[in-house]
């Protein structure tokens, strides 16, 4: 870590320790109550980690799949919609098959994956054919897609088990390992970190990554030098959707055990910031995830134990990101999007 | 089809569309002054948050329809801000203000009325409600006019399409993005008020519901122009009053369908306008 990053880190913790200051002062809950909620709410017990590496999880693929999209320059807002599309396959599939676990769990991703594929592909094969703005059809297919699952979910698919808008629960043998016994931390996170690591390498080290990284930073110039640029655009919202759908999977198989329209709440958004706060690198992002998890799950505590608003915490994480956006071209003369 | 259900469904179009269009014009002039506004969706919330708050509180709908557009216009003038002083990437800019400004209704509605998901009901401006809809598309019209015709508009335009011959013709892009900004955030807190107490009398969590992000789209297909937006925007209005009039009378037709129409509309919009749409040349690029 260089000094400059360090530096970031540094007024980062500092700037988010003083929002949630302010925010239990507002709340009328002393700081030292609230941060010590806050902290034994994310890291006190097996439980409360359990609950931070849950939220890592759920944050860490659609964040790693936003990260695609960001580097070859498109700007995936559709994270959540191809989650929740990820999410049905998944969990539809996981109610029809019949095969010993591993490869039921093995087929509940590739599933969850090829869904988020298709619904990114959509956004990409707009921007590659029809130069549409991804910014608007990603958005648009969040809805669609929020609307498709309820459709689905109530219509044709409907589960004779169904309490809510929801598919039949996964049988108990497909549900995913946990890492801590009777937690919702589950072998989900390792494949997330795998996930991690496998995408660096595509990006930094294959031709894949190549074009791709080339397309983000000098679209003129790779176009110049023969890269597609439509087609670049195709297969990096695919890619994109794809680990968005797997963060879907993970939450149907590790978490609610069936897929329900209520399956995110907002992690698709959310890891968006992660994302950015990650420096759109595999790795980093991680860490991020990690940082976000906590907060998600501290927040949580903070607001059963002290009262405070859960909703703070996406306050501080906005004020996060748009203080990142500043920071980046602070110091940078010259620079363009 | 009688012609009292076409009228009735006809006015619901206007309606629905108001608060779309108004969102949409603020749009329309902060893009053609080269700024990205993704952050309609977080100003129209926090102008009806603020609206419902403050008529809550004075017992005063107006005072609360003014405090609504002037926290927009707030909101506005931070991105404005931040993306000229501090030339960050626009987009993730407001991306970061629409967590902010959602998050921050949510909190509010527990720090200060301590119940989540909705306030009490409000004094609200419902006897205003057709007055504020025929404004609203005569503000579309005088703006069509003020950014063709005037030199304000040609200002405007100029740091859009080049802030660097802008700026060699004496115009400070930076302060005419500012302005453009922080109306754009009033123009868009409007279309929260309309919402919050035109319409109703109350902000409840989630009552923007993409609003803000159809009203960008709304841009882009009527081509950064004000009477264009206005127009794309009352379709949308009409799409959205379609489905209450289209609920339940065709058995086969699912209503989630009806209830995705205006996305779906959208993204056909966007597949049979390949290449007709130009945005501003210099929009979403830092200046200098």
């Amino acid at each position: 870590m260089n000094r400059e990053s360090a530096k970031a880190l540094a007024v980062g913790t500092l700037g988010v320790a003083a929002a949630m200051s302010l925010a239990m002062i507002a709340s009328h809950v002393s700081p030292i109550v609230g941060f010590n909620a806050f902290f034994y709410g994310a890291f006190g017990g097996k439980q409360q980690i359990a609950e931070t590496l849950a939220s890592t999880t759920a944050l860490l693929f659609p964040a790693l799949g936003i990260a695609i999209a960001f580097r070859a320059g498109l700007f995936n807002i559709g994270a959540e919609g191809q989650l929740l599309i990820g999410g049905l396959l998944a969990g539809w599939i996981g109610t029809r098959i019949d095969v010993p676990p591993a490869i039921a769990i093995a087929a509940i991703f590739l599933a969850g994956a090829i869904g988020g594929a298709l619904w990114g592909a959509i956004a990409g094969w707009l921007k590659a054919a029809r130069d549409a703005n991804e910014v608007i059809s990603t958005l648009m297919l969040n809805f669609i897609a929020a609307s498709l699952a309820l459709y689905l979910v109530t219509g044709p698919l409907r589960a004779p088990d169904a309490a809510g808008p929801e598919l039949s629960l996964l049988p108990h043998a497909y549900w995913l390992p946990t890492l801590l016994s009777h937690t919702r931390a589950t072998i989900a996170l390792p494949i997330a970190l795998l996930a991690a690591f496998a995408l660096r390498y595509v990006l930094n080290h294959t031709w894949f990554g190549y074009r791709l990284r080339a397309a983000g930073e000098a679209p003129e110039a790779a176009r110049r030098a023969g890269i597609s640029l439509s087609s670049v655009a195709l297969w990096a919202m695919a890619w994109s959707g794809a680990l968005a759908g797997m963060g879907g999977a993970a939450l149907v198989a590790g978490e609610l055990h069936r897929f329900n329209t209520q399956l995110s709440p907002g992690y698709g958004f959310i890891a968006i910031a992660v994302a950015l706060v990650g420096g759109l690198e595999p790795l980093t992002i991680c860490v991020a995830a990690l940082a976000f998890g906590a907060l998600e799950s501290g927040g949580l505590a903070l607001q059963a134990a002290a009262g405070v608003p859960k909703d703070a915490i996406h306050v501080i994480e906005g004020l996060l990101v748009f203080a990142l956006a500043a920071r980046r071209y602070l110091g940078a003369r010259g620079a363009t999007v | 089809m009688t012609l009292s259900l076409v009228l009735s469904l006809l006015a619901l179009a206007f309606v629905r569309g108001t608060p779309i269009l108004l969102a949409s014009l603020g749009g329309v002039l902060s893009e053609r002054s080269g700024i990205v506004n993704i952050a309609l969706e977080g100003e129209m919330t926090a102008g009806a948050f603020a609206a419902a708050l403050i008529s809550y509180f004075t017992r005063d709908p107006w005072i609360g329809a003014i405090g609504g557009v002037a926290v927009g216009a707030g909101v506005g003038f931070a991105l404005g801000f931040a993306a000229t002083r501090w030339r960050v990437d626009q987009i993730v800019a407001g991306m970061g203000i629409n967590l902010i400004c959602t998050g921050g209704a949510a909190f509010g509605l527990i720090f200060v009325f301590n119940q989540a998901g909705v306030t009490p009901q409000v004094p609200a401006i419902n006897q205003a409600l057709w007055p504020m809809v025929i404004g609203a598309i005569v503000l579309a019209a005088v703006l069509q006019w003020a950014i063709a015709r005037t030199p304000i508009g040609l200002r405007l335009r100029a740091c859009g399409e080049n802030p660097h011959a802008a700026r060699a013709a004496g115009i400070d892009p930076l302060a005419v993005r500012l302005y453009a900004s922080t109306i754009a955030g009033a123009l868009a807190g409007l279309g929260g008020v309309f919402l919050a107490l035109g319409e109703l009398n109350l902000y409840s969590d989630g009552m923007i519901a993409g609003r803000g992000f159809i009203a960008l789209a709304a841009v882009i297909f009527g081509r950064w122009t004000p009477l264009g937006a206005a127009g794309v925007a009352l379709i949308f209005g009409l799409l959205e009053a379609l489905q209450f009039a289209l609920q339940g009378t065709i058995a086969w037709l699912p209503s989630d369908f009806l209830q995705a129409l205006p996305y779906i509309a959208a993204l056909l919009a966007l597949l049979g306008a390949s290449g007709r749409y130009r945005p501003p040349a210099a929009e979403g690029k830092p200046y200098p």
